[in-house]
């Protein structure tokens, strides 16, 4: 199976086409990073095992909480795809094991009610990012790559690139690293947290409508609700204030979105 | 800022005015009253000259010396002024000559402390309103002069008397507001009118006794009119204010997209006004109750068909890009497979919405569980033919619930079914019905199939909840959510605990 994709993907190195021509068309190399997927409904479950393994990752996929939780015991993954609701051992108490396990361990929830994704958003479990069902594939794919960059310049300080670093005000943000500092403090924020803080700040003062946020914070899922964009900001919103609780940055619009004011400038 | 008084309050205020002042307004104006008293006056002067007419009849040419003994007998017994005058008028004798009276001859009581008492001008000026606002009316005309020249009467009434009729006149008294009224008495002799007898009267005392009565009644009126207010303010803090509290209430308990944001808050008052509250109470915990239920069912009906649609979308996507036949037919499967599980979902979406809206239009009964349970068995044995074996366990007592027959039914034999469609083959089907300590009948379906994980327990009554073992003894089963759904609107209905291999529902019903 994958002996004529490698030669493919040679093939397309060798001819420098590009990376989305490249990931569409091809299986890829493998990362050796290990991936867990635990979801009960076993054919998504398939089918992100077999998309990611397309990536080149190796995966461990499991029906319930307590299987994984029992192999995550023996062995930690270096990223974790995990469902809300899973039958033995829910979702965000396997979340909690594991956060009890690894501080830096990626993790991605998946849900599948709105009201969930405010829930576990309020609960502040950890989790490094979060989609809704039903969730484009090439999204996930494109967030656990994040996810891994991300953990693996975290261990990397000397990386930097002035190129791929934003500046407003008293916000920081490396787009390298998907990292966000509020007056030389870290924020913790998920992808998703951050892509919105980007696509905002990119051009203070200027209102971005929820669609347009939608279509950079998910370039990859046309999908997406409203309602799923004002949870997140509202989300990103509270955890400014945990730095700053002066903190009124992202500015609603009503009828249209959201903006970044330009007076939090310093 | 809230007005003082609302509408509600102003009507009621205005009711209560006119009752009071309707009969006041009509004493107020006793012109039907004063006619009485005067022609009352009239008819006791009348009297009083027919017995002074009596006393000098029939004795020829009148004498003064006999009018004047006359005069000072009657004078003592009579109120009015007795004059008695000869065939040509003139005055034989007169009362008011004689000197004051005995006892009753004290004055009359000053008019001024009734007509200038405040609520008396009050009233008069407001009775009076109409009068000053219309055109002033001509006087009437002056009626003749009584006296005549010569110490002699000279007055129609004296006229018609001599002539010898009945005669009367109306005076005005000089700077008063009072009028004297003034009768004739021919004194016959011989069937010829030999002189009169003249009564007169002032009608002062007669409208002493109209300002003490105007002032009575204003009185009364001004008393009536302070209770009328407070008995408003009263109706409008006890009716219109709870009234208003709930209209703000009823205006604040939707938000601008019309969803319930609250409930009426319950008044403790037994009156109507509390029945009402009580009521806009139960109805929004209802409409409340209503609105959860359908959110909960929409979220639900969300959560149930995201799952198959992540399915088919991440496996489109896969279809997308892979080429390999093999990998594609895969994908194509599960597309197929997720529709057809949509397609499952919606039918029972519709199941749902369908015996949601029958089951508060359904009758309930006594459903004796016994002969029902029975009876499902009996139809189950026949159909698995021996491949499951169904056992009951049922006191002898019968025990019934209140709920619709068709609905506890289609409980039952969807649990009969799903407990038989995992069984193995050959294996058992335990139902046993009893009264549990608390009243409540429990009826306990197990079965031998793999069961239901313990995670999944809290779920089983959860609307849509579906669970579908790897590997299901029997493809067609699984845990219908409607069953449960059902059997909980029609009656009270829990869970209960499974040990390991056995799918073990239970639905405990109350009488």
């Amino acid at each position: 199976m994958e002996l004529p994709g490698r030669i493919v993907a040679k093939v397309w190195r060798a001819f420098g086409l590009s990376a989305a021509a490249w990931h569409s068309a091809s299986v890829k190399e493998p990362r050796g990073e290990l991936v867990a997927v635990v979801e009960d409904e076993k054919n998504i479950r398939e089918t992100v095992v077999f998309a990611l393994k397309r990536e080149g990752y190796r995966v461990n996929s499991y029906g319930d909480g307590a299987e994984a939780w029992n192999a995550f015991r023996q062995r930690l993954p270096d990223l974790a795809v995990l469902d809300i609701l899973l039958p033995r051992m829910d979702g965000r108490e396997l979340c909690r094991k594991l956060r009890s396990r690894s501080e830096s361990l990626p993790i991605i929830f998946l849900t599948s009610k709105d009201e969930e994704l405010d829930r576990v958003l309020g609960l502040e479990l950890g989790a490094d990012d979060y989609l809704c069902k039903p969730f484009s594939m090439r999204e996930l794919v494109t967030r656990i790559k994040v996810l891994f960059r991300r953990a693996s310049l975290a261990a990397d300080p000397s990386a930097r690139d002035e190129t791929r670093m934003l500046r407003a005000g008293p916000l920081e943000i490396d787009g390298l690293r998907y990292t966000a500092r509020w007056r030389g403090e870290a924020l913790a924020l998920t992808i998703t947290e951050f892509l919105l803080l980007q696509a905002l700040a990119r051009h203070p003062g200027h209102v971005k409508t929820r669609q347009q946020l939608m279509e950079e914070a998910y370039p990859n899922d046309a999908y997406v609700s409203e309602r799923t964009i004002d949870s997140h900001v509202k989300r990103l919103r509270r955890k400014f204030e945990e730095r700053d609780a002066a903190f009124a940055g992202i500015e609603t619009v009503h009828g249209m979105g959201y903006r970044w004011v330009e007076s939090e400038k310093s | 800022m809230t007005p003082l008084f609302s509408r509600i309050s102003t009507r009621l205020l205005a009711f209560n005015l006119l009752l009071v002042f309707l009969p006041v307004a009509g004493l107020l104006y006793l012109d039907a009253y004063e006619k009485q008293l005067l022609e009352a006056q009239e008819r006791s002067m009348v009297q009083q000259g027919r017995v002074l007419s009596a006393a000098l009849s029939g004795r020829g040419r009148l004498q003064r010396e006999e009018v004047g003994r006359v005069l000072r007998q009657l004078n003592l017994r009579l109120d009015s002024r007795l004059r008695v005058v000869d065939r040509d008028g003139t005055i034989l004798g007169d009362t008011s000559l004689l000197g004051p009276r005995e006892k009753k001859a004290a004055a009359p009581p000053a008019s001024a402390p009734t007509r200038k008492n405040l609520l008396y001008r009050i009233g008069a000026f407001l009775v009076d309103l109409p009068k000053r606002l219309s055109p002033p009316v001509e006087p009437p005309p002056s009626p003749d002069r009584e006296e005549a020249p010569g110490g002699r009467l000279d007055g129609r009434e004296v006229r018609a008397a001599l002539s010898g009729r009945y005669g009367n006149a109306t005076r005005v008294s000089p700077e008063q507001r009072s009028v004297t009224l003034s009768s004739a008495i021919p004194i016959e002799s011989d069937g010829a009118a030999v002189g009169a007898a003249v009564v007169s009267q002032s009608t002062y005392r007669i409208l002493q006794d109209l300002y003490a009565i105007r002032l009575r009644i204003a009185k009364v009126c001004a008393a009536s009119a302070a209770v009328a207010l407070i008995f408003s303010l009263f109706v409008s803090a006890t009716i219109a204010r709870p009234l208003r509290a709930l209209r703000d209430e009823a205006a604040a308990i939707l938000d601008r997209r019309g969803r319930l944001r609250g409930t009426f808050r319950g008044i403790a008052r037994r009156d109507e006004i509390g029945d009402l509250a009580r009521a806009l109470e139960e109805l929004t915990v209802r409409l409340e109750d209503r609105q959860r239920g359908l959110e909960s069912f929409a979220s639900d009906v969300a959560h149930e068909l995201k799952n198959p649609l992540a399915s088919i979308r991440s496996a489109a996507e896969m279809l997308s890009e892979v080429r390999d036949p093999e990998e594609r037919r895969r994908f194509l499967a599960v597309i197929l497979e997720e529709v057809a599980r949509m397609e499952q979902q919606v039918s029972q979406l519709a199941e749902v919405t369908r015996i949601d809206a029958g089951l508060e239009a359904e009758e309930q009964a006594a459903v004796p569980l016994n002969g029902l349970l029975s009876r499902i068995a009996e139809r189950f044995r026949m159909r698995e033919n021996g491949r499951v074996r169904f056992e009951i366990t049922q006191p002898e007592q019968v025990l019934a619930v209140r709920a619709s027959p068709a609905r506890m039914t289609q409980v039952f034999e969807n649990l009969f079914d799903n407990a038989a469609s995992f069984s193995p083959d050959g294996g058992w089907v335990r139902v046993a019905l009893a009264r549990s300590p608390d009243g409540s009948v429990a009826v306990t379906v197990s079965d031998e199939g793999p069961g239901i994980p313990a995670a999944h327990h809290a779920r089983i009554f959860d609307r849509f909840f579906s669970y579908r073992p790897e590997v299901p003894v029997n493809p067609a089963g699984s845990t219908r959510a409607w069953d449960s759904r059902s059997s909980e609107r029609s009656s009270r209905a829990t869970a209960a605990p499974s040990p390991p291999r056995t799918t073990r529902t239970g639905a405990r019903h109350s009488p």
